[in-house]
This record gives C-alpha cells, structure tokens and sequence, in this order.
C-alpha cells in the first residue's frame, strides 16, 4: 500500500454521547505509520474525538473508514479484531495480576511459542518491564504502568494505537518519559494517536498535529506548524509564549 | 476440650465457610449480595434427600446400624458408599442449577433493562420467597412425604443425621462422617481454588475479569462466561453446604431442613464470614466463614460455662452481628485488608506504596 495512503479517515462525522453532541462535521486522515497529537482545550472534545475512532461514542452522521472499510457503528471489540488498540487513560491495566500475567492475558489466545516471541518484544522495547516481570502491576509507578498498558497493546500486534491522555496526573519527569516510550512504540513501526494535555511536550513527539476547539477542528497539519503558531497557541492552549 | 464441641463446631464453620465462599464470589463477579444464597442449599438438600431415599427404596436396602470393627475403632456405615456418593453429586447437581436460574432467569434479565444494584439484591429476597414456596409446596407433596418418610427421613424437617457414618475409637471418641467430610472438603477447596486462580489461565481469566471488566472485554476475554462459571462455583459449594446441613443437623446452629430452616437463622452469619473475611476476598471469606462459626459457638459457650448461665446460649448470633461491626468499624477491609498490612502499615506510620506518583 503506498505510503500517502491513510490508514484510518473520518468523513464528515458529528458524534457524542448519547444525546449530546461533542463533535460537530470533523473530517481527519490518520497517516500509517505516523504519531497524530490531538491536542485543544479541557472539554474541547480531544478525548471524545479518541474514543470516536475506537467506536466508543454515539456518531449521528459521516464516515469512520479504517483500511478502507466502512466501520461506522462496528462496536469496540470488533475493531480490536481488526487491529486497533485502544489505551484508556486510568485502568489500563490489571493492578492485581503481575507484569507477566498481564501480558500473557493481553495474548491468551495466540499459541504459546508466538506469544512468549512477542512478550520478549515487549521486553526488548521496554527493559523494565523485564525486572519487574513478577511485582504486581499494581505497585508500579505510573510511568511503568503506561509502560505496561502500552506492552498489553504491543501484544496483540495492533495496526494502529489510540492513546488517551497517558501523562495525566504524573509528575513532568515521568510525563517525559512516558511520550519518550510512545515514540520508542512509534519508531517499532506502529501507528499512534495519542491524544495529549500537555501541548507542547505531545507535539514535539508528534508528525501530525490537530487541534480541537468545541468540538471542531482548527488546525490539521504538521506538529512543527501546529507548535509554531503563536497565535493558536495564545488562544486556545495557554502556551506561555 | 470438648470434643463433641469442637466436631460439631467444625461441620458448622464449615457450611458458613461454604456460603461465605459463594456469596463473596457472586459480589466479586457480579457485584450482586445474594441474600438467596443459603437458600440454594437447602434446594440441594431437598433434591439430594429425596433421590437419596428413592435409592434405597430402588435397591430396597434398609439402614444398617450395627456396628463393625474396623482399625479406627467401630464403625457404622447405614447405607452403601452410593447412597452417600448420590447424595453429594444430587447435592452439587441441583445447587448449580438453582443458582443459574437466578442468575439468568432474574438478574441477567434485569440487568439487561438497566436494572441497579439495590434493584438486583431486592431481586435475590424475592428469589429467596420464590424458592421458600416451591420448597413448602414440595414439602407437602404426597408421594414425596411417602418416599421420604419409607426410609424414616420426615419431609417437614428432614435429616439424616441418624444415616451419618460415624467411628467410635477405643478411647471413647465420636468421630461422624460429616466432620471428616467437612475437614477434607475445606482443605480440597483452599486447595483447588489456589489452583484454579493462580495456577490456570481460567483463574487469570477470572481475577482479571473482575478486577478491570471494560479492559478485560477489550482483550477479547469473554467476561460473561467468567461471570457464568463463578456463579457454578457458587451453586456448587452451596449444595455442599445443602449435603452437610442435611447429614448432620443438630451440629452447631444448625437445624433440621424445612422450607425455612436452617437458611433463615444461617444467613446473617454466612453474610457475617463473606464481609469479616473482607468482601473482595475468596480466601478472606473461606478463613471469616470458619472464624465466625467457632466464635459463634464458642464464646458463648465461654460465656455459659464462665456465668453458669446456659440461657447465654441463645446468643450466638449477637457474637456475629458484633463480629461484622467491629469489623466495619475498624477494618472494613476485613481479613483480606488486615493480611494485605496496608492498615498495620498506617497504623505504625510506615509511608504507603504509592502507584501514581513520582519516584
């Protein structure tokens, strides 16, 4: 498939919860292979526009394409089937279970011999998650636990990652640290969206940036662009500039 | 020590063990306090009395209680190793099936028209008469009173204490099936319930499905087969606790089986063991089960013996109902949360574990 080719669009979408609408005629392309930061305000619909590729909201109108397909109205679990995966901002992993049985949770039904292929990948991308194999997730710091959701994704081989907010309520340091790892997920060759409270930080990691101003968007283009408009970034992100 | 104390002790913090079990696995899964629980087992009982005695009347065998010598002392077996063997499977058998009509006969259906959690436990009561009725309308049956009756089993208060095989040792000793029964089924349960929860990836399966259900359905675990097999669980060991309660009633607090009975008088205490063993605990429920029942027992025996008072007997279940406040009072966490040493941990100042924050 050529490079240029999108691997998820919306067309035209208005969407929210239930009877609210959030999203008012968004249309995005998602590149392959690409990290696409939303960012925008608090309640400006970054996450809701998130949890409208996973199918996780109500769409009234318009298109969700993903690889081609039409999948407007495919519920949650069936798109996890065609390989997306979707990062949830808390509980995003199994705090009583330890690191490995999480990850041998996240492939229960590969074979054995894959499986234990692909928990050592997750290993390689993440060392940390080796020495921590048998503590209870639980007891991880915040960083290793978005660590450990984003290896729970990397099992499962997903063509295209959805990241709520990871950094939300960590301490800048680890928050740092966190987008490091997505961009380690981006440079093993998947595809992220991520959708990221701290503006600049997100889009320094980012190909692709897009803003989101109740609920509709602003700017769609590079995240060098994006982070470079003062104006914007005045207006809606409370940058000191 | 007094023996008879103790063996009768055990065989009931047993079948509290047992319900405490169910109950807290049906609020781990399905977050629903099953006031119908102890009900189940006298469903199991009914069903495993009544084949139990249309085996002896098929087979025509009549209890036989003289005793034969044997290296434990002597023994007494009434029936054949089947007629026992009958009688538990019946037992599990008709504990699971009165289980999974109320879990997808009731709840499920209510669940699906949005119904909460108050609505879902308003549900069980409901259940619990339901089943009271059919219990009595059984109860009064013809033909059932005629079986049960042929083999000396009264099918308003039915036991079969009298058809228990028990072992006198040389020194005197009065050893009853049900109490090696109970001790051996505690054991085995500790056991395979380690087993299946940490050891298979069904357990993995389960404790994941509980602790986190939207990301566990994320990953493609089907939550709804996890929730259906601890509802089997809980149906199981609830015909267990119907199999003791029915060969051996008149062992701690309970009572002959009728419709009413023992369930009524158990529940408090079976809620009592789930809730000091901590209610998101399976072993916590199995050890508050069995704490419960030798406190119940015990204290107030203490207490008769230490005033001369034996009315203080009638008081058990007061040491129950003061076990769960002190309880919800100090370590609402119960055992589980005591064992975890997260409240020693405050206690003694120590700074706590914490997951989200800096380094």
């Amino acid at each position: 498939m050529a490079e240029e080719e999108p691997i998820m669009r919306l067309e035209n979408v208005n969407a929210g919860y239930e009877k609210l609408q959030t999203l008012f005629d968004v249309s995005l392309e998602i590149p392959r292979g690409k990290i696409t930061v939303i960012v925008g305000p608090n309640g400006a619909g970054k996450s809701t526009l998130l949890k409208t590729l996973f199918g996780l909201t109500t769409v009234y109108s318009g298109k969700v394409i993903f690889e081609g397909k039409d999948i407007t109205g495919l519920p949650p679990h069936e798109r996890a089937k065609l390989g997306m995966a979707f990062i949830f901002q808390l509980n995003n992993i199994f705090a009583n279970l330890t690191v490995i049985e999480n990850l041998r949770l996240a492939g229960h039904d590969l074979p054995k011999d894959e499986l234990e292929k692909r928990i050592n990948e997750v290993f390689e991308t993440f060392p940390r998650l080796r020495e921590r194999m048998y503590q209870k997730a639980g007891t991880m710091s915040g960083g290793e636990r978005q660590m450990l959701a984003m290896g729970i994704g990397m099992i499962r081989k997903p063509k295209l990652f959805l990241i709520d907010e990871p950094t939300a309520g960590l301490a800048p340091k680890i928050a740092k640290e966190v987008l490091a790892n997505v961009k380690r997920l981006n440079e093993q060759g998947y595809t992220v969206v991520l959708v990221e409270q701290n503006v600049k930080a997100g889009l320094e990691i980012g190909h692709k940036g897009v803003l989101v101003v109740s609920g509709r968007i602003v700017f769609d283009g590079p995240a060098e662009q994006l982070l470079a408009r003062k104006d914007l970034a005045k207006l809606y992100l409370g940058l000191a500039v | 020590m007094d023996w008879n104390l103790f063996t009768s002790t055990t065989i009931y913090a047993s079948v509290l063990a047992l319900l405490s079990l169910g109950i807290t696995l049906i609020y781990m899964t399905t977050k629903v306090f099953n006031f119908a629980h102890p009900r189940l087992s006298l469903v199991a009982a009914y069903a495993a009395a009544t084949l139990m005695a249309y085996y002896a009347q098929s087979t025509g065998a009549q209890p036989n209680l003289t005793p034969k010598s044997s290296f434990l002392g002597s023994l007494t077996v009434p029936f054949s190793w089947e007629f026992y063997v009958i009688g538990v499977i019946v037992a599990m058998v008709f504990g699971v099936i009165a289980a999974l009509v109320e879990y997808y006969g009731i709840l499920k259906p209510l669940q699906r028209r949005g119904a909460d959690y108050l609505m879902l436990m308003i549900a069980t009561l409901a259940y619990d008469f339901l089943l009271v009725a059919t219990l009595f309308i059984y109860n009064t049956h013809v033909d059932v009173r005629k079986v049960l009756a042929r083999i000396g089993v009264l099918s308003t208060k039915m036991s079969m204490t009298s058809y228990d095989v028990t072992i006198v040792t040389s020194g005197g000793a009065f050893i009853s099936g049900s109490f090696i029964f109970s001790v051996i089924l505690i054991l085995l349960l500790g056991v395979s319930l380690y087993l299946l929860l940490f050891k298979t990836t069904l357990g993995v399966k389960m404790r994941a499905s509980v602790e986190n259900p939207p990301l566990a359905e994320v990953l493609g675990i089907n939550v709804e087969r996890v929730y259906a097999i601890s509802w089997i669980i809980s149906g199981l060991t609830a015909g267990l606790a119907g199999y003791l309660m029915l060969m051996a009633a008149g062992a701690g607090n309970l009572k002959p089986i009728s419709a009413t009975s023992p369930a009524d008088e158990i529940v408090v205490s079976a809620f009592a063991g789930s809730i000091i063993g901590g209610v998101n605990s399976i072993f916590g429920s199995i050890v508050g089960g069995l704490l419960i029942g030798y406190i119940e027992l015990y204290i107030p025996n203490w207490l008769a013996i230490w005033t001369g008072n034996a009315e203080l007997f009638k008081y058990s279940k007061v040491i129950s109902m003061l076990a769960v406040a002190i309880t919800l009072l100090f370590a609402p966490e119960g055992l589980a949360g005591l064992l975890k040493g997260e409240r020693w941990k405050k206690l003694f100042g120590r700074k706590e574990e914490e997951g989200v924050s800096e380094e």
